[in-house]
């Protein structure tokens, strides 16, 4: 086929096209993924049991701060990753801010205590369970990211799976705070950091397979 | 023509297209269409692949990937941008498939703005024919058709025995398969 030939094709193929949709269908997207990891974490789970009291403490308060930036940041560069030529790297690398921030005040606590009272403040007694559930909860935001991420056009797939996988897994630390029974900064400062990492790396293997187009 | 000024002309036109002005997104798609084929043709070249029909193919697979990605383009970027970045991963994509892509390819940002706008037209090889060849029967000819009678889709439709909107919503879903066709081709089978 010439190209003037298709060029008249596609030009025949015209009506009203609109460009606004992907920061609301990720809005929407990343609401329905928070409601079904919390949904699985209080049903799987349950809420902690001092949750009503412990809501409003600071450690509980922060894996919230924590959870909701790193989330609110890579969806932004998620959504932008989305459309061709806007830039996208620079807002995911946003993320380090809060994880540094959390990091700051885990060595400031450390500094406060002995050294042999280190490894029980970072470990803490669920700490695989952290490393492990808050990626697998991730799965459900991220599912739904991806069919989102192929009505776009991704032209750099592997950074949009890395911002859909640390997205997903900071949506899966907000549902997961509900339960997990942990108040040591140091904790929350290893554990959620490397439980995003996790995601985002599936995230980083996903994307080139999944999102061609 | 600096970018700034291809952007001037460029811009207004893809934005009359998007609101559904048919003239004005024809006028688009050739200024682009003539910009992207010389950028095209001087990585193929800058890569040690000159043939011309071959940038021709990723032209119009750039073409009808621009088409269906209308709803991506986002207002705070210039349209040219927008459009570049889908001929590079178009570009990177097909090196990639062809398996002459060996990791880094110097595709710098500016490049665009070096592309001596395009020459003339060549013939492609056969890829965009080939995808239309999967296409069922009756989409194949109406778009055949649209073709003939160039880009009315009531005459079309009319010789086709469809109405107009069936043949509108026929003539998308078969472009839509066609660019399908095009990212399956050559994909490993694991």
């Amino acid at each position: 086929m010439k190209t003037d030939d298709l060029v008249t094709l596609l030009a025949s193929d015209t009506g009203p096209v609109e460009t606004a949709g992907f920061a609301r269908a990720t809005g929407l997207t990343a609401l329905g993924g928070l409601a079904a990891c919390s949904a699985a974490v209080l049903l799987m789970f349950g809420p902690r049991l001092d949750l009503a009291a412990a809501a409003m403490t600071l450690p509980v308060l922060a894996k919230f701060a924590l959870g909701g930036s790193v989330a609110g940041l890579a969806l932004i560069a998620f959504q932008r990753s989305l459309r061709p030529g806007r830039a996208a790297a620079g807002v995911l690398t946003l993320v380090l801010l809060p994880v540094a921030a959390v990091l700051a005040w885990a060595i400031a606590v450390l500094a406060t205590q002995p050294m042999p009272a280190w490894p029980a403040l970072m470990l803490g007694q669920s700490w695989s369970a952290c490393l492990v559930l808050v990626p697998l909860y991730a799965l459900l935001p991220l599912a739904g990211l991806f069919v989102l991420a192929r009505r776009g056009a991704p032209v750099r797939p592997r950074l949009t799976g890395i911002a859909a996988g640390v997205g997903a897994a900071g949506l899966a630390t907000l549902a997961y705070a509900l339960h997990c029974p942990e108040d040591a900064v140091p904790f929350l400062a290893t554990w959620y950091p490397l439980a995003m990492a996790v995601a985002g790396g599936l995230g980083a293997l996903a994307g080139p397979r999944l999102l061609r187009w | 023509m600096s970018l700034d000024d291809f952007e001037a002309v460029l811009h207004p036109a893809f934005m009359a297209g998007l609101e559904g002005d048919a003239g004005a997104y024809r006028r688009f798609l050739d200024l682009i269409g003539g910009r992207l084929r010389g950028f095209l043709r001087g990585h193929l070249a800058r890569a040690g692949l000159a043939s011309v029909e071959e940038a021709e193919d990723v032209l119009q697979e750039t073409l009808l990937a621009l088409h269906l990605s209308r709803h991506t383009y986002d207002p705070a970027v210039p349209v040219s941008a927008w459009a570049h970045a889908i001929a590079r991963y178009k570009l990177i994509d097909h090196l990639r498939r062809s398996g002459r892509h060996r990791g880094h390819l110097p595709i710098e940002d500016e490049a665009l703005s070096q592309a001596a706008p395009g020459s003339a037209a060549s013939d492609a090889r056969l890829d965009v024919e080939r995808a239309l060849a999967a296409l069922p029967e009756r989409t194949r000819t109406l778009i055949d058709r649209v073709k003939l009678q160039g880009g009315s889709i009531a005459e079309a439709a009319q010789a086709a025995g469809m109405t107009e909107t069936a043949a509108k919503v026929a003539l998308h879903r078969g472009l839509k398969a066609m660019a399908k066709v095009l990212t399956r081709r050559g994909m490993r089978t694991p």
